[in-house]
C-alpha cells in the first residue's frame, strides 16, 4: 500500500477523554468503532480509500475487537456484504467512491433495502463531486430516493461527522432503512480533531459467534410476491419512523437568528460556504452566528415535512442552498409546502447555479440575489467584503452596517482580476497556459506500453482503442492521447463489441489487473470468448490498484515472494500468475506475455495481435511491478546495503547535449517528468536540448526507445557501482588508464 | 475591534503530486495546535498526486484558543478567490494558475512563488521551443500581489539537500504570515525524525531569504529583464577573418570557424569562410549603410556552419569519445571518487548511416538492397548498438570511427549535403541580391536542418521545397509579400512533425504541397473474411 497508516492507527486506540487529530475519513473510522461495528468492507477510491486502508494495516486490532475487515473485489461485493445485517443485529459498515461505486453497487443496494435491515447498515461514501473529482458529475442523493435508503450529509466538523456515525446506525436500526453518509471530497481530508468515545466490541463478532443460524423468514428475501409488501412497508413504516427518530435526536439543527422573518435551508456538508458566505454581507460572526435563521440538514434524505413547513411557515422568503442537480430537496420542499398551502415564497436553484461545486464564491453569488431582494438594509455588522482589503478584519462600511456594495466589489473584483490577468497572459504567451494533468510516475511500467502502441500504430496504422480506468487513463493525455471511450472500470474489452463487428482492423482494449477483477474478467473477457469475439486484449499486470493507492489485489505478489527475492529490483508480478492461469482456466488459446520496457518486443507483439490469423481473443499480458511499490521496496533495501558497506548499482540515464537534435521525439515518445529540457550550451544553436534530471530511477525506457523508434545516438546509461569489489576496482583503474589514453 | 470581528488567516498552498505538499499542510496544523490556535486544513489530492498539480488550503484563527472562551470558529473548506492572505507555490506556472483564477488580491495576498518551472508535457513535447516564457508569469506575481517574494525553491532544496516541502515551510515562517513562533516550525520539523537535519537547513534558507526583501523585488526584475544567454565566445578569431568581416558577426564566425575546424579541418573551414564572403558581398551591395547590421551574414555564419557540421557516425563517435564528454557524465549522475562509473551508449545506425561514408557508387547499392528489404514487409536494416564506452573495445570502437574523418569527405552523403548546402547558399545570395528581408529569411531556414535520419531528410526536403516553390516559382506581388510567406512556411514547418501546416501554409501561398512519401504498405488481417473463431471449448 502506499501509504503507511501506523500513526493513524495508533489514534483509532484513543479512549473516552482524549482528543482525535486528523483526517475526516479517519475520524470516521474511529466513530465506527466507537459504534460498536461488526463488520467493514469496501473497495479503495478518492476520497475514501483511507477508511478502508487503515482498517486492513490495523488487522490486529480489528482482531482484539472481533471487527471483521473485508477488502471486497468491488462495490458490489461491499454492498452485498451489508445482507448480514437484514437477519442479524450486526451493525455493518462499506464504503466506496461514488457515483460510479453506487452505480456497481446498485443492484445489491436494491435488494437490500426490500427487505430492510435489522442491524444497522451504513455506507460511507466519498461524493467524488465538484474541483478535484475525477468521475462524472452525479449525485447520490438519487439512489437514496429510489431505494429508499436514509441520506445523512453531516456538517464538515469532525466531532458532527462522527456523532452522524452514530446516529446513522440507530437511524437505520430503528427504521429498518440502510443509511448512505455522504463526505464530499473536502470534508474527507479536512483536518480538525474531535472528543473521543471509548471503542466498542461488537455483541456479536469474530470473538462471539452466533451458535444458529436465523430461522427461515421469507419476508427476509428479496423476492415476490414481500416485495410488493416491502414497497408498502418504506412509506407506511420505515421513513415515517425514521422522520420520528430525526426529530426525537434533532439530527437536523435549527441555527436561529433574529430576522425570522427570513431562512435559509442548506445541506450540512454545505453550511460551512453558507457562513463564509454570509459573513461577505455582514450576515454572520466568525463562530456561525447569523442574522437569517438557518435550518441544517444533516439528514438530506428522508426530509420532515412538518420540519419544514414549521420553519417556512410565516417567513418572507426561503433560500434553499442544494448543490448538484437535479435539485431534489428543492423539489421535494417545493411539494411539501404547496400540499400544505404555505406560500412562502421558496427559493433556490432560481438564484443558485444548477450544477457545480458550491464553493463560497458560488454561495455569495447565488445570496447576492436573495440578499438584494429580501435582505436589505442590512443589519450593523462588521460589512463582509471579505476581500476587499488587507486588514486583521474586513473593513466596515461607510454606513458602520454589513454592506452590499463591499460584496459586490468583493465578487466583481475576482471577476475582473481574472479577465485582466486571462488577457495579459493571452497578450504575451498567445495562448493559455499550458494544463498540468496528472500522469505516469517516473519509471511507470505502464508507460513504456504506450511508446509501444504508438509505434505499432505506425506499422499497421491507427487502431480504435477502448480505454479503461486506472493509471493507464493517463495514455489518453499528452504525449499519447491515445483512448477512444472509456465506459467504466473493466469495461474496456466489453466497450468494443459493438465496434470490433463493424470494423475491417482490429480494435484494442486496454486494461489493468485492477478492472480485470473488479469486473472486466466477467463482462469482458468471458462475454467475448463466449461470443467467439475477435478482440485484441491488453493487461497492465502491474500487481496493485495503483490509482486509488497501490492497494493488495489477489494477483499482487505475495510478502514472501517479496522476503525471498534475492534482487529486490526487479518487478515481482511474475511471481504470482493468477490472472495468466484464470485466462487459461477459461480456455485464451492466444496468450502472451511482454515485460512492458522491453519496446521492441511489446511494438511486435502488438503488431502480432493485430495481423495474426487466428481470430479468437488475443490476449497480452503486460508485465512490470508497480514503479511506486518497487520505490517502497528498494529504497530501504539499497539504504540498508550501502550502510553495510555492500556493492549497490545505481541505474541513471542521461542525453548528450551535443549529441542531442533539439527535436524532442524522444519527450513524444515518453513524457516521463524526469525527460525534460535545457537550454541549448551550443551557442550556435537555438532550440532547447533534451536533458534527464534527478529523480531518474534508470527504468530503461529511454534506452530500449532509443532503440525501438531509431531516436537520436545520444541516450546513455551509465550505471554507477558503489561499494565495487577489488576485482573491479583493479579492472576499473586499469580500463581507466587505456580508455584515458584514448580519449581526446 | 471585538472578538465577532475577527476572521481566519486564510494560506492557499499550491505543490505538484509527490512533492509533500500534504506533509507541510500537516506541519503547519500541528504547529497551530502546539501553538494554541485553532487551525483547519483541506486539500482535494485525488489522483493528482500522480504528477499533477493539485491544493491545500489552511485557516488559522490569529485569537488564541484559550481567549476564545469555548466559542469555536467555523472554518472555510473552499480557498476564498481574493480572500487569501497569502498564496505558496512551489512552481512558477502553477502560481500564475492560481492567480489566473482570481485567488490573489492586489489588496490584501502575499504571494511566495519559487521562481523554478517543472517544465509541463504540452511544453516538452514541441519540436522547437515550446517553454512557457517567465517573464509574463513573473509579472502576474508582481501586479496582482500585495507583497511577493519569488525564488529558487527547488534548487534551495537541492542545496540542503531537503525537499522542496521544508523550504516552502521556511518561506511562510519567515513571512510571518502565521502567529506562530520560529521553534514552533522548528520543532514540528525535529519530530519529523528523518532527514530532520536537512529539513532545518532547507527551512533557515528559506526563512532568512523571505526574510530580506529587497533581494527578492530585485531578483524577480532582473528575472523580468532576463537576457539570452550565450556561451562565452571563443578567444582569438584569426585576424585575417576579423579584418575581412564587420564586427557584428565576429562571435557567430568565430563560433562557426572553430566548428569548421574541429569537425573536418583547415580546408573545410575554408571554404566555410569562402560561402559566408559570398553571403557577405551580397549583403554589403544590398545594405551598403549596414542598417540591418549584418544581420544575414551573421545568421548564416550559423546556420551554414550547423549545417556543413552534420550530424554523423564520425562527428557521433568523436563526440562521445572525448575526455570532457566522460567529465560530464561523471558529473551528470553523481558519481561519488570511490564509485565505479559505467557508460553504456545506445546505437542504432541503419543502412543510410553506413551508405553514407561509401562512394556513390557502393552507396546506391546498399541503399537499393534496403529499399528491397521494405518492399519485401521487413524493418529497415539497423543494428542496434549498446557500447560500452568505459570498456577498452568500446573506447577502441568509438576512437576507430572518429578518425574516419578522411573518409566522410569521399563519402556519398558528403557529397549530397554539400550540393544541397550550395542550392541553399545559392539561394540566399540570389535573394539577398533581390532584396534583403528576402534574403535574410532563406538564410533563417537554415533552422530546418537539424538532426539524423528521417528527422534530417525532411528536414532537407521541407527546405527545398521551400527554396523550390516560394523563394523562386510561384509569384508574389512584392519582395515583401515573398519574404513574408517564407517566415510563415519555416515557423509551420517547425510547427508539427507531419507537416500539416507546412503543407496548409504552403498552398495558400499559390505553392504545390509537398509530394507524398512513398511508404510501404502492410496487409491487416481482415477478421471478417475469415470463418470466426470456434467457441472457445
Amino acid at each position: 500500500m502506499e501509504v503507511s497508516f501506523s500513526k493513524e492507527i495508533g489514534s483509532l486506540r484513543l479512549k473516552s477523554g482524549e482528543t482525535f487529530h486528523g483526517e475526516g475519513i479517519l475520524a470516521i473510522t474511529k466513530a465506527l468503532l466507537q459504534s460498536g461495528v461488526a463488520y467493514v468492507g469496501g473497495y479503495q477510491g478518492a476520497p475514501v480509500s483511507h477508511l478502508l486502508d487503515v482498517m486492513v494495516q490495523a488487522k490486529t486490532y480489528m482482531d482484539e475487537l472481533g471487527v471483521h475487515v473485508e477488502a471486497c473485489s468491488n462495490e458490489a461485493s461491499a454492498a452485498a456484504m451489508l445482507g448480514a445485517s437484514i437477519h442479524y443485529p450486526l451493525r455493518g459498515a462499506v464504503t466506496w467512491k461514488s457515483i460510479v461505486g453506487t452505480n456497481v453497487a446498485a443492484d445489491a443496494l436494491s435488494n437490500l433495502s426490500s427487505p430492510g435491515v435489522l442491524g444497522g447498515a451504513l455506507i460511507v461514501v466519498g461524493e467524488d463531486y465538484g474541483e478535484g473529482a475525477s468521475v462524472i458529475q452525479e449525485r447520490t442523493h438519487a439512489y437514496a430516493l429510489k431505494s429508499s435508503m436514509c441520506l445523512l450529509d453531516p456538517r464538515p466538523d469532525l466531532g458532527k461527522m462522527v456523532d452522524m456515525v452514530e446516529h446513522g446506525f440507530r437511524l437505520s436500526e430503528t427504521s429498518n432503512m440502510p443509511a448512505i453518509l455522504e463526505l464530499r471530497i473536502r470534508a474527507c481530508h479536512v483536518r480538525g480533531s474531535f472528543e473521543c468515545k471509548d471503542n466498542r466490541p461488537p455483541a456479536i463478532s469474530k470473538r462471539q459467534l452466533m451458535e444458529e443460524p436465523a430461522a427461515f423468514d421469507y419476508a427476509k428475501l428479496a423476492h415476490p410476491p414481500v416485495t410488493f409488501r416491502h414497497e408498502k412497508l418504506k412509506f407506511e413504516e420505515r421513513i415515517p419512523a425514521a422522520r420520528r427518530y430525526i426529530i426525537e435526536q434533532q439530527l437536523n439543527e435549527l441555527m436561529d437568528g433574529p430576522r425570522q422573518d427570513l431562512g435559509i435551508i442548506v445541506q450540512g456538508g454545505i453550511y460551512n460556504s453558507l457562513v463564509r458566505a454570509l459573513q461577505q454581507f455582514g450576515l454572520c460572526d466568525a463562530f456561525g452566528q447569523s442574522e437569517i435563521p438557518i435550518l441544517v440538514l444533516n439528514v438530506t434524505y428522508p426530509l420532515v415535512p412538518e420540519q419544514v413547513a414549521e420553519f417556512a411557515l410565516d417567513k418572507r422568503a426561503v433560500l434553499v442552498v442544494e448543490e448538484g442537480q437535479p435539485e431534489y430537496i428543492e423539489q421535494e420542499i417545493a411539494t411539501f409546502l404547496r400540499r400544505r398551502d404555505i406560500n412562502t415564497p421558496l427559493h433556490g436553484k432560481d438564484m443558485l447555479p444548477l450544477g457545480g461545486e458550491y464553493s463560497v464564491e458560488v454561495v455569495a453569488q447565488g445570496l447576492m440575489h436573495f440578499v438584494e431582494r429580501y435582505v436589505l438594509p442590512l443589519p450593523p455588522g462588521e460589512g463582509g467584503g471579505e476581500g476587499a482589503t488587507h486588514l486583521p478584519s474586513p473593513q466596515p462600511s461607510p454606513t458602520g452596517r454589513g454592506s452590499l456594495e463591499l460584496a459586490k466589489a468583493w465578487l466583481q473584483g475576482n471577476i475582473e482580476r481574472r479577465s485582466a490577468v486571462g488577457a495579459q497572459i493571452a497578450a504575451q504567451l498567445n495562448q493559455a497556459l499550458p494544463v498540468r494533468p496528472p500522469g505516469f510516475c517516473i519509471g511507470c511500467p505502464e508507460r513504456p506500453v504506450f511508446s509501444a502502441l504508438k509505434l505499432a500504430q505506425q506499422d499497421v496504422g491507427p487502431v480504435h482503442i477502448a480505454a479503461d480506468i486506472g493509471c493507464h487513463a493517463f495514455g489518453t493525455f499528452a504525449p499519447f492521447s491515445f483512448g477512444h471511450s472509456i465506459l467504466g472500470y473493466g469495461m474496456s474489452l466489453a466497450s468494443r463489441a459493438g465496434v470490433s463487428p463493424m470494423m475491417a482492423r482490429r480494435t484494442l482494449s486496454i486494461m489493468g489487473d485492477g478492472g480485470f477483477w473488479h469486473n472486466g474478467l466477467l463482462t469482458g473477457v468471458q462475454s467475448a470468448l463466449f461470443n467467439g469475439d475477435d478482440a485484441v486484449l491488453l493487461i497492465f499486470k502491474n500487481g496493485y490498484t495503483s490509482a486509488t493507492g497501490t492497494q493488495d489485489i489477489i494477483s499482487t505478489p505475495s510478502d514472501d515472494a517479496k522476503f525471498n527475492a534475492t534482487d529486490k529490483l526487479q518487478s515481482l508480478t511474475e511471481t504470482n500468475t493468477t490472472i495468466e492461469k484464470t485466462l487459461q482456466g477459461l480456455g485464451i488459446q492466444w496468450l502472451r506475455t511482454v515485460h512492458t520496457y522491453h519496446v521492441e518486443e511489446m511494438r511486435q507483439m502488438l503488431n502480432e495481435a493485430f495481423t495474426t490469423d487466428f481470430n479468437g481473443l488475443k490476449v497480452i499480458i503486460a508485465e512490470g511491478e508497480c514503479q511506486l511499490e518497487r520505490q517502497r521496496r528498494i529504497k530501504p533495501w539499497l539504504a540498508g546495503l550501502l550502510k553495510t558497506g555492500k556493492r549497490v548499482v545505481r541505474v541513471k540515464y542521461g542525453v548528450d547535449e551535443d549529441v542531442c537534435n533539439g527535436d524532442h521525439a524522444c519527450i513524444r515518445l515518453s513524457g516521463c517528468p524526469t525527460l525534460t529540457l535545457k537550454d541549448n550550451p551550443d551557442p550556435l544553436k537555438v532550440d532547447p536540448v533534451a536533458t534527464v534530471i534527478d529523480g531518474c530511477v534508470g527504468c530503461g525506457l529511454c534506452g530500449a526507445n532509443a532503440h525501438a523508434a531509431t531516436l537520436c545516438p545520444s541516450f546513455y546509461r551509465a550505471e554507477v557501482i558503489q561499494n565495487p569489489k577489488w576485482h573491479e576496482r583493479l579492472l576499473g583503474s586499469v580500463r581507466g588508464a587505456l580508455v584515458k589514453a584514448m580519449q581526446t | 475591534m471585538t472578538m465577532n470581528q475577527q476572521k481566519p488567516i486564510t494560506l492557499l498552498i499550491c505543490a505538484l503530486g509527490g512533492e509533500g505538499g500534504g506533509v507541510l499542510t500537516e506541519w503547519l496544523v500541528d504547529i497551530a495546535l502546539a501553538s494554541g490556535y485553532a487551525a483547519q486544513s483541506t486539500s482535494i489530492p485525488g489522483v493528482a498526486q500522480r504528477t499533477g498539480a493539485t491544493t491545500y488550503y489552511l485557516e488559522v484563527f490569529p485569537v488564541p484558543l484559550a481567549e476564545l472562551q469555548g466559542k469555536r470558529p467555523v472554518f472555510s473548506l473552499n480557498p476564498v478567490p481574493g480572500a487569501l492572505d497569502g498564496i505558496v507555490s512551489s512552481e512558477l506556472l502553477e502560481t500564475a494558475r492560481q492567480i489566473g483564477n482570481g485567488m490573489s488580491s492586489p489588496l490584501r495576498t502575499l504571494v511566495i512563488s519559487s521562481s523554478s518551472r517543472t517544465l509541463t508535457t504540452a511544453e516538452r513535447m514541441e519540436p522547437g521551443d515550446g517553454r512557457t516564457d517567465p517573464a509574463p508569469l513573473l509579472e502576474v506575481v508582481r501586479t496582482q500581489s500585495r507583497e511577493h517574494h519569488v525564488f529558487d525553491m527547488g534548487e534551495m532544496a537541492r542545496t540542503s539537500g531537503t525537499v522542496v516541502s521544508a523550504v516552502m515551510l521556511g518561506a511562510i515562517a519567515g513571512s510571518g504570515l502565521l502567529p506562530f513562533a520560529r521553534q514552533a516550525y522548528e520543532s514540528v520539523i525535529r519530530h519529523g525524525g528523518k532527514g530532520a537535519e536537512a529539513s532545518l537547513r532547507g527551512f533557515a534558507q528559506a526563512f532568512e531569504q523571505v526574510g530580506t526583501q529587497r533581494a527578492q523585488t530585485a531578483l524577480v526584475t532582473s528575472l523580468l529583464s532576463e537576457e539570452e544567454l550565450l556561451a562565452p565566445v571563443p578567444k582569438g578569431l584569426e585576424t585575417d577573418l576579423s579584418e575581412n568581416f564587420p564586427p557584428q558577426v565576429h562571435d557567430m564566425l568565430a563560433l562557426g570557424h572553430a566548428r569548421m575546424l574541429d569537425y573536418q579541418g583547415r580546408d573545410y573551414a575554408d571554404l566555410y569562410v569562402r560561402r559566408l564572403s559570398q553571403v557577405l558581398s551580397a549583403e554589403q551591395l544590398a545594405d551598403p549603410a549596414a542598417a540591418q547590421g549584418y544581420a544575414t551574414t551573421r545568421e548564416m555564419a550559423r546556420w551554414l556552419a550547423l549545417w556543413m557540421a552534420f550530424d554523423d557516425i564520425v562527428r557521433v563517435a568523436d563526440l562521445k569519445s572525448s575526455a570532457s564528454r566522460w567529465q560530464r557524465v561523471h558529473g551528470e549522475v553523481k558519481a561519488g571518487a570511490g564509485d565505479l562509473l559505467q557508460v553504456y551508449d545506445h546505437f542504432k545506425p541503419g543502412a543510410a548511416e553506413f551508405a553514407a561514408l561509401l562512394p556513390a557508387g557502393l552507396a546506391a547499392r546498399v541503399t537499393r538492397w534496403d529499399r528491397a528489404r521494405v518492399a519485401k514487409g521487413k524493418a529497415p536494416w539497423a543494428l542496434p548498438l549498446k557500447v560500452g564506452t568505459h570498456s577498452v573495445f568500446g573506447m577502441l570502437s568509438l576512437r576507430l570511427l572518429a578518425s574516419l574523418k578522411w573518409l566522410r569527405v569521399r563519402g556519398s552523403r558528403f557529397a549530397t549535403e554539400q550540393a544541397l548546402i550550395e542550392q541553399w547558399l545559392a539561394g540566399v545570395v540570389r535573394g539577398t541580391q533581390t532584396h534583403w528581408q528576402l534574403g535574410h529569411e532563406i538564410a533563417l531556414c537554415g533552422r530546418l536542418i537539424k538532426g539524423y535520419g528521417s528527422t534530417n531528410e525532411r528536414g532537407k526536403d521541407n527546405l527545398m521545397h521551400v527554396l523550390e516553390h516560394l523563394a523562386t516559382g510561384s509569384p508574389f506581388a512584392s519582395n515583401e509579400l515573398r519574404a513574408a510567406a517564407i517566415t510563415q512556411a519555416r515557423e509551420a514547418a517547425l510547427a508539427d512533425e507531419a507537416g500539416k501546416a507546412l503543407d496548409q501554409t504552403l498552398v495558400s501561398h499559390g505553392a504545390p504541397a509537398r509530394p507524398v512519401k512513398a511508404q510501404p504498405i502492410r496487409w491487416i488481417q481482415n477478421p471478417h473474411r475469415k470463418p470466426r473463431a470456434a467457441k472457445s471449448t
